[in-house]
């Protein structure tokens, strides 16, 4: 929240000092104060600029007007009890204003909602973000937040293997960990559960999803090379919230889930969240009779609560704890749980037990006196643990994390120049074995930052960050970010950012889909069954280090009257240091320092458009040239499509129905070296087929969107990567690779569900 | 594949195109102040607003000022008023029938507000 209120004040307009003004153009700022509950005129309400200048109180009638200078930008008005609220001063019209009374935050912009499409991107806003909404994330009607991406162009969402049923997300071309997660601001999925993470936060939670390319803010870290995704869960003090919300889904292939939010304001001060997620697959599905299953059986239960308190005199706190329990067992259609794995013997299986706690708190606080003075400090803890067994191939890791930050925030002479400044602290530690193999290590990193916003007028700002931090493995570095915006009208923005990115591969964890595969793990081309300890901290690797450059463009239109908006984003990563996953020799995947160049380029093209009214077109194209040297030899990275075009269609009715569409063409990926079972020999290299992939949805709701059914299909064109798996025949041999995934892995899927969303008591608005 | 592509923008840049063509009706823009309140009402007056032969609808909470622009050979300024009104918001010349007005939901009672 503290980050929240952050945010929102660099956002706002304020007024210059009065003293520094020379020309003397007044202006009458004039309208009606009402409560917003009530809607009965507020007698008394101060209102002010801000320098204190200029004071009214307003009369029986909640009337006021008030002569002030033309470059007064807001006025401020406050009322005991009520929340001290921003106004833009810069209209001539008789203003209306709706007051809420106080839950303790001090400020807040008076908010302005319009009909809003699902995903937007505004051309205010220092660094170019989608905001995923509600709407959007519903197309997507179960789920968790990998699949919730599958109607966004800018991730690529994809299997990480045959066996597991764990997705994994792409941005810029670069792999889900080089994105950095955060759940309102602190870092969420980091180290083992960089992949697998996605799983465990599941799409009901989550009021909105941002998303932004390239570099981010110093203040969240020196990680997030490819950019950020921050999640915002529904919060229970706000008005916008449900009280209750119970979602079930059902699909063909056997998969169930239900979830249930609840929302909960004891008073002003005090509320509280509740969020369960249950998931079972109970059905076995093999539509490709390769022996083997789609998807694991098995249970994911998901458990969190919140609690938020606003002190007085500007102090609010939050904390938070949630939990995760998943165990799952999939492999070859006869495999049953603990069947030993030995060839011949057995039936080839996959199991996987993952147990994760995570917990968190921020404190934050306002100045009342001077709002523009705040500080926040954040903690969180995780605790991982998972077990998983690949055939014959064991993999258990454990994690233990804590991290802290502490942001200050002040401005120097006036607004338009905002100082934020602070230190974090990191501590991570790493427990795995596989194979044979142990390691272990413990990563202590302290580091301190500063950030400096530049505002001049609303068409020009900038952001340069900076930090410093101190790595107990890997020594000091450095991290220098900067974000341009230019808007030279409220329709069009150029923005351009740089920095630097680091980050500690988990290289075992990250790449675990390649154990469903006869492969042999090397690093620095030494076989792991030739490793028998590794001395612990003696990481192998050079830590992560790539530099980040990218500009957009986006642009604002009406074109016969409805609205539009085009953009074009190019992105360019470099990078200095890479743990390279070299797969190109079949049977073996080896692990080592990049020697050579390793980089990739990205454009993107988006079109957002509603030609008639309540029909919602998206038009995406975009281009990846990934590269990246592989034992010498400088490779388009394998797996990765080059090209991919997206068209989403959204049409809604007045009596509620929704009817969502989404055709995908994806591009055709580079193989690495395989064998082929038709030809019965190893191929040297290979194209994969380009493909297309067709997603429907049909949601009708009922009594204002208290309750909502809906039907869906994915891959309705039941296009499925042939074959999926590599020598499946007989998993136990040499050939075995459930790992060189480039298509769908799971066929057409139909499933129905509902959404029962109770609406809270007191719906102003 | 790519071709399909290419199609939905031709057909888009046609509609567009044709739209343009059709612009040399007569095409007109007004304003009138319509009473409401909340966001809710926001909802309910630029559904109202949108007749046949309405283009576009925006109305601003704070000034109450309903901004549309449409084909006047095909509907009038008062038209679009009688539809609003008739949802309960009093719209320009035309006021909402008092039972019409009965029937808004809570928040946009506009004729509490100031009364007390």
């Amino acid at each position: 929240m503290g980050i929240v209120l952050l945010l929102t004040i660099v956002d706002m307009s304020w007024a210059q000092n009065a003293d520094t003004v020379v020309t003397n153009n007044n202006k009458n700022v004039k309208g009606y104060i009402y409560d917003a509950v009530s809607h009965e005129p507020m007698i008394g309400v101060t209102v002010q600029s801000l320098n204190n200048t200029y004071v009214w109180v307003t009369d029986f009638h909640g009337y006021f007007n008030l002569e002030v200078p033309d470059t007064v930008k807001s006025l401020k008005l406050s009322y005991l009890g009520y929340e001290t609220t921003l106004i833009d001063a810069t209209a001539n019209d008789t203003l209306r204003i709706y007051l809420n009374e106080s839950k303790g935050i001090n400020l807040k912009e008076a908010t302005i909602v319009g009909r809003q499409s699902n995903t937007t991107i505004s051309t205010l806003g220092i660094a170019k973000t989608e905001k995923i909404g509600l709407g959007e994330l519903m197309k997507a009607a179960c789920c968790n937040l990998s699949e919730s991406f599958e109607t966004t162009p800018s991730v690529d969402v994809g299997f990480t293997d045959a066996v597991s049923g764990y997705k994994q997300i792409q941005m810029l071309g670069l792999a889900g960990t080089y994105t950095s997660f955060t759940r309102e601001n602190i870092p969420d999925i980091r180290g083992l559960a960089a992949i697998t993470g996605l799983t465990f936060t599941p799409g009901t939670f989550v009021e909105s999803i941002q998303l932004s390319k390239g570099a981010g803010s110093v203040v969240n870290g020196f990680e997030g090379t490819a950019g950020q995704i921050n999640v915002e869960w529904f919060k229970p003090f706000e008005d916008k919230s449900p009280q209750f919300i119970i979602n079930g889904y059902q699909s063909v292939q056997g998969r169930s889930e239900g979830n249930f939010v609840a929302n909960h304001s004891f008073n002003k001060r005090l509320s509280t969240s509740v969020l369960l997620h249950g998931r079972g697959d109970f059905k076995k599905v093999d539509m490709n009779n390769d022996k083997f299953l789609d998807n694991p059986l098995g249970s994911v239960f998901v458990g969190a609560n919140r609690w938020f308190y606003f002190g007085e005199n500007g102090w609010e706190i939050q904390g938070g704890v949630k939990a995760i329990a998943l165990n799952t067992h999939g492999g070859q259609f006869n495999h049953k749980k603990g069947d030993e794995q030995l060839s011949g013997n057995s039936p080839w299986g996959y199991q996987n037990k993952t147990d994760r706690i995570e917990t968190w708190a921020k404190i934050g606080k306002v100045n009342l006196e001077t709002p523009y003075k705040s500080m926040g400090l954040q903690l969180s803890g995780i605790y991982h643990d998972q077990s998983n067994q690949f055939g014959a191939t064991p993999y258990n890791g454990n994690q233990r994390s804590f991290y802290t930050n502490y942001i200050y925030q002040s401005i120097i002479n006036n607004t338009n120049h905002i100082i934020k400044m602070g230190a974090s602290a990191i501590f991570d530690q790493y427990y795995e074995s596989f194979k044979t193999v142990n390691f272990s290590r413990t990563e202590i990193v302290p580091g301190v930052f500063t950030e400096y916003s530049w505002k001049h007028t609303e068409k020009f700002n900038l952001v340069a960050g900076l930090r410093a931090d101190y790595n107990n493995l890997f020594g000091t570095f450095v991290t220098p970010r900067l974000h341009i915006r230019y808007a030279p009208t409220q329709n069009t923005a150029f923005r351009a950012s740089a920095g630097r990115a680091q980050r500690t591969a988990n290289f075992i964890a990250e790449n675990m889909g390649l154990m469903a595969s006869s492969r042999s793990f090397l690093i620095n081309s030494r076989n792991f069954s030739s490793i028998t300890e590794y001395p612990r901290n003696n990481y192998p690797f050079a830590p992560e280090v790539a530099w980040n450059m990218g500009v957009n463009f986006t642009q604002k239109f009406m074109l016969n009257y409805r609205d539009g908006t085009f953009g074009l984003d190019y992105y360019y990563t470099d990078f200095t240091n890479q743990v390279v996953v070299d797969i190109e020799k079949f049977r073996e995947v080896n692990f080592y320092n990049l020697n050579g160049k390793s980089y990739s380029h990205s454009i993107q093209a988006q079109l957002d458009y509603e030609p008639i009214r309540f029909f919602d077109v998206r038009l995406a194209y975009r281009f990846y040239d990934v590269k990246t040297t592989y034992s010498g030899q400088l490779l388009e990275k394998p797996l990765i499509a080059s090209y991919r075009a997206f068209l989403n269609l959204g049409f809604s009715t007045h009596n509620h129905w929704k009817f969502d569409y989404t055709v995908q063409w994806m591009g055709s990926k580079r193989l690495p070296q395989h064998y082929d079972d038709h030809l019965k020999k190893v191929v040297v290299s290979g194209k994969s087929p380009s493909f297309w992939l067709m997603n429907t949805q049909i949601n009708k709701s009922f009594n204002n969107d208290a309750f909502s059914i809906y039907v869906g299909a994915e891959n309705l064109l039941n296009v499925m990567q042939h074959p999926l798996i590599i020598g499946a025949s007989d998993p136990f041999g040499n050939n075995f690779d459930a790992s060189l995934i480039w298509g769908s892995a799971m066929g057409r899927n139909i499933y129905a569900g509902f959404r029962i969303n109770i609406a809270p008591k007191n719906k102003n608005n | 594949m790519k071709n399909i592509f290419l199609t939905i923008i031709a057909v888009l840049i046609v509609g567009i195109v044709s739209v343009k063509a059709q612009n040399k009706a007569k095409i007109q823009t007004d304003t009138i102040h319509v009473s409401g309140i909340c966001d809710m009402c926001e909802k309910r007056i630029v559904d109202a607003a949108y007749i046949k032969g309405v283009k576009r609808a925006d109305w601003d909470k704070n000034t109450g000022i309903l901004k549309v622009v449409y084909n006047s050979q095909k509907t009038s300024i008062s038209e679009i008023e009688k539809n609003i009104a008739a949802t309960g918001h009093d719209a320009g010349k035309t006021k909402a029938n008092i039972n019409d007005y009965k029937k808004l939901p809570e928040c946009c009672a506009y004729k509490e507000v100031g009364i007390h």
